[in-house]
């Protein structure tokens, strides 16, 4: 049913889709994403987290997902613009998961159609920790996965980069015009 | 005239935007295909209503080329207009892949790039002597992307669907998608905005 809508706020849609995950050295990969907002921003509808399946390509190498995102927010100022943020987990043969990696992306902030590849990092440890994860899995995770997107101290971690998430997303702005925001 | 839509128990024509869909299902490249039909469904949100055109469509069956592409071709027309009042459950287009197995009972082959998966290996093995393979109960679940995460998938290629999109009114309700209308277009012909805007399957 149609309804009408209320039309005298700033509005920003996104709507498009987790695509694939390519560069994993890993088969089974699914991803868990999410957006993040700052203070200003107001959910209005859609999912602004979820999970994807989990995908073992038969061709080529790539994880294919296609989760669709389709998000509405309704702004009251122009910090915190979102960020996606995502994380890549393997799944082995006996239903284990294990992280793959961590990476975030910043949101489009003109209308369109847009390509974004959301680069992918892991947490080392030590050598021992390695070669025990190559042989019995369960890497090195974040204690507090706000690391990935905002300005916490990073210095103290290594990492090692892993695939890219390839996401396509479009823009949608509403009546930004008439508060004076320009993009 | 507004006020009397309204009273109407109709959303006058004012607060609606057309969204104009032209396009076809192309071809598709799976692994191990033989013979396949396929499906298409075009899946709106609440806001959303169809104006012309079909929400569903089934293709010919078709053979995979005898060249080195191996390309399975439909050529599926997919023409449908919609009016909305929100961008929000912006349509979706679920392209479902259909072919008979060793029995000649028909099972599907391929979702949007992918074959849902049985998560235990006896399953999968009861389900090919039976000819009925896991399928999703309702594919326009896909479109949802809530639930998605107790699924296993295998994927098995490509489906390729081109489409041109044309919108008219979004930018006087104040939306910007990033197109300009053409300027002046009193008594001028309006050009179609080219490009794909659907989700490539």
């Amino acid at each position: 049913m149609v309804r009408g809508k209320d039309s005298s706020s700033a509005e920003v849609h996104f709507i498009g889709q987790i695509v694939s995950g390519s560069g994993f050295s890993d088969s089974q990969l699914f991803c868990r994403w999410s957006i993040q907002t700052g203070g200003a921003w107001h959910h209005v509808e859609g999912l602004k987290e979820g999970q994807t399946h989990a995908d073992c390509p038969q061709l080529g190498q790539a994880a294919i997902w296609c989760h669709p995102v389709d998000v509405h927010y309704t702004i009251k100022g122009i910090t915190g613009w979102p960020k996606l943020v995502v994380q890549v987990y393997s799944l082995d043969g006996f239903g284990r998961f294990d992280i793959c990696g961590y990476g975030f992306c910043n949101l489009p902030s003109s209308p369109g159609a847009h390509s974004i590849d959301c680069v992918i990092w892991r947490p080392t440890g030590s050598l021992r920790d390695e070669f025990r994860q190559q042989f019995v899995g369960g890497g090195p995770q974040l204690r507090d996965p706000q690391l990935v997107y905002t300005s916490l101290d990073r210095y103290r971690i290594q990492t090692t980069a892993m695939g890219t998430v390839h996401v396509q997303i479009s823009v949608i702005l509403r009546n930004f015009a008439r508060y004076g925001i320009e993009y | 005239m507004a006020a009397a839509a309204a009273a109407a128990g109709g959303v006058p024509s004012q607060q609606c935007f057309l969204l104009s869909v032209t396009g076809q299902v192309e071809s598709a490249r799976l692994a191990g295909a033989d013979q396949l039909y396929c499906r298409y469904q075009l899946h709106g949100g609440p806001d959303w209503d169809i104006v012309t055109g079909l929400e569903e469509g089934i293709s010919q069956v078709s053979r995979p080329s005898q060249d080195a592409r191996q390309l399975l071709v439909w050529n599926l027309p997919v023409e449908v207009s919609y009016k909305a009042t929100n961008p929000y459950g912006w349509p979706q287009l679920i392209v479902s892949c259909y072919g008979p197995d060793l029995f000649g009972n028909d099972v599907i082959r391929g979702l949007p790039l992918f074959v849902p998966e049985s998560t235990s290996q006896l399953q999968k093995l009861v389900s090919w002597f039976t000819g009925r393979r896991p399928e999703l109960a309702d594919a326009s679940s896909l479109a949802t992307g809530d639930g998605r995460d107790v699924m296993r998938v295998r994927s098995q290629g490509y489906v390729t669907c081109s489409f041109q999109v044309v919108t008219k009114d979004l930018q006087r309700l104040g939306y910007d998608n990033g197109r300009r209308a053409p300027a002046g277009a009193a008594g001028g012909d309006l050009q179609p905005a080219g490009g794909g805007d659907g989700r490539p399957g």
